[in-house]
């Protein structure tokens, strides 16, 4: 079946979830994956859509024209086959905290330090806090580590970036126990 | 050898609140067998109670001496344990938990650090026992399935949750 990536952000108020989720109900669509949030002001939805009676977007795309009308923005990405199905990640969880006074460069520089050692972050969260005078930034992420990495070889890095952004790095492993 | 297949969520058997075993006989000597056999033959298992297969009676083993994460930790090995009770506990941790029976979804759950629990053992002795860690997350675990409970109506936290609250 094919499956589409939706994506909808606009100002935050109440109904938004409803108003999307009414639509596709409507039109038989099934979500296979979602992720909403609010980001700054603004309501954004992330989804994993199909329908087992549409094979292009173009066939309803025109259905979301209601939230276009109500200041919602609407993008639909036609996934390759098997785009669908999440990759088996193989290896153990890390979490990573960054938080310090707000600099340009520190996602990019953290992400680097991993991105150029072919780790994966699975989830990844900043936010600005505290007052004008004194932003902080606060990043967490979470990251698979494969095996030949260790948390201390992780740690060591993140180490040397602490210094280097004097930013407070913490990294930790999340375990996961199954039961 | 029985190893009993591992029910799956949906399978409302999995929401029921098991019954006290009152008799100790050899169906629950039994029971027991079937709890170490099938944790045992599902591998990565440090636990399992007795409605995951079926068995809607309150009994459940844990052994975290097996699992990396457990074996680093101080651990009681092999528990049997018969109408199991948390009488004490101490703490929270959260983590990161996965259950047989729901398949290919973890949420991050708040449980106690440390638990007094008290059961009936294999050998029908009441026992008292202090855990942490662990152990004591996989005990809690299993004896929320005893109460119909899975991990999914513990989940405390969604990932963003930090962020949010910390948002005036």
């Amino acid at each position: 079946m094919q499956h589409f990536a939706l994506t909808i952000i606009g100002r935050d108020r109440p109904g938004i979830v409803s108003q999307v989720t009414e639509i596709l109900f409507q039109g038989g669509f099934n979500i296979a994956d979602s992720s909403c949030s609010i980001l700054g002001g603004q309501f954004s939805m992330i989804l994993i859509i199909s329908n087992p009676a549409i094979a292009t977007k173009e066939e309803f795309s025109d259905t979301f024209k209601p939230l276009e009308e109500s200041n919602l923005s609407v993008y639909i990405r036609t996934l390759k086959p098997g785009g669908e199905i999440r990759t088996e990640l193989e290896g153990d969880l890390c979490i990573i905290s960054v938080y310090g006074a707000d600099k340009p460069g520190i996602v990019y520089q953290v992400a680097k330090e991993l991105g150029d050692r072919h780790i994966n972050i699975t989830d990844l969260n900043t936010k600005l806090i505290g007052g004008q005078q004194n932003p902080v930034y606060v990043m967490m992420l979470e990251a698979m580590l494969p095996a030949d990495t260790e948390i201390e070889t992780v740690e060591n890095w993140m180490a040397e970036l602490k210094q280097k952004l004097q930013v407070d790095i913490s990294v930790r492993s999340l375990a996961v126990m199954e039961l | 050898m029985a190893v009993k297949e591992v029910l799956i969520y949906p399978d409302s058997r999995l929401k029921e609140n098991c019954a006290p075993i009152i008799d100790f006989d050899a169906s629950a000597q039994q029971l027991l067998h079937d709890l170490v056999d099938t944790m045992v033959a599902a591998g990565h298992s440090v636990g399992i109670a007795a409605p995951q297969i079926g068995e809607l009676r309150r009994a459940a083993v844990v052994d975290v001496s097996n699992s990396k994460l457990g074996k680093k930790q101080e651990n009681h090995g092999l528990l049997q344990m018969v109408n199991p009770e948390i009488i004490e506990t101490e703490g929270s941790q959260i983590v990161r938990e996965g259950c047989m029976s729901v398949p290919d979804y973890t949420g991050n759950v708040t449980r106690s650090e440390s638990i007094v629990v008290q059961f009936t053992d294999q050998n029908q002795q009441l026992q008292v026992i202090r855990t942490a860690g662990f152990e004591a997350v996989a005990i809690q675990h299993e004896l929320d399935h005893l109460s119909g409970l899975l991990f999914l109506d513990r989940v405390s936290s969604l990932k963003t949750d930090l962020f949010r609250r910390k948002q005036k």
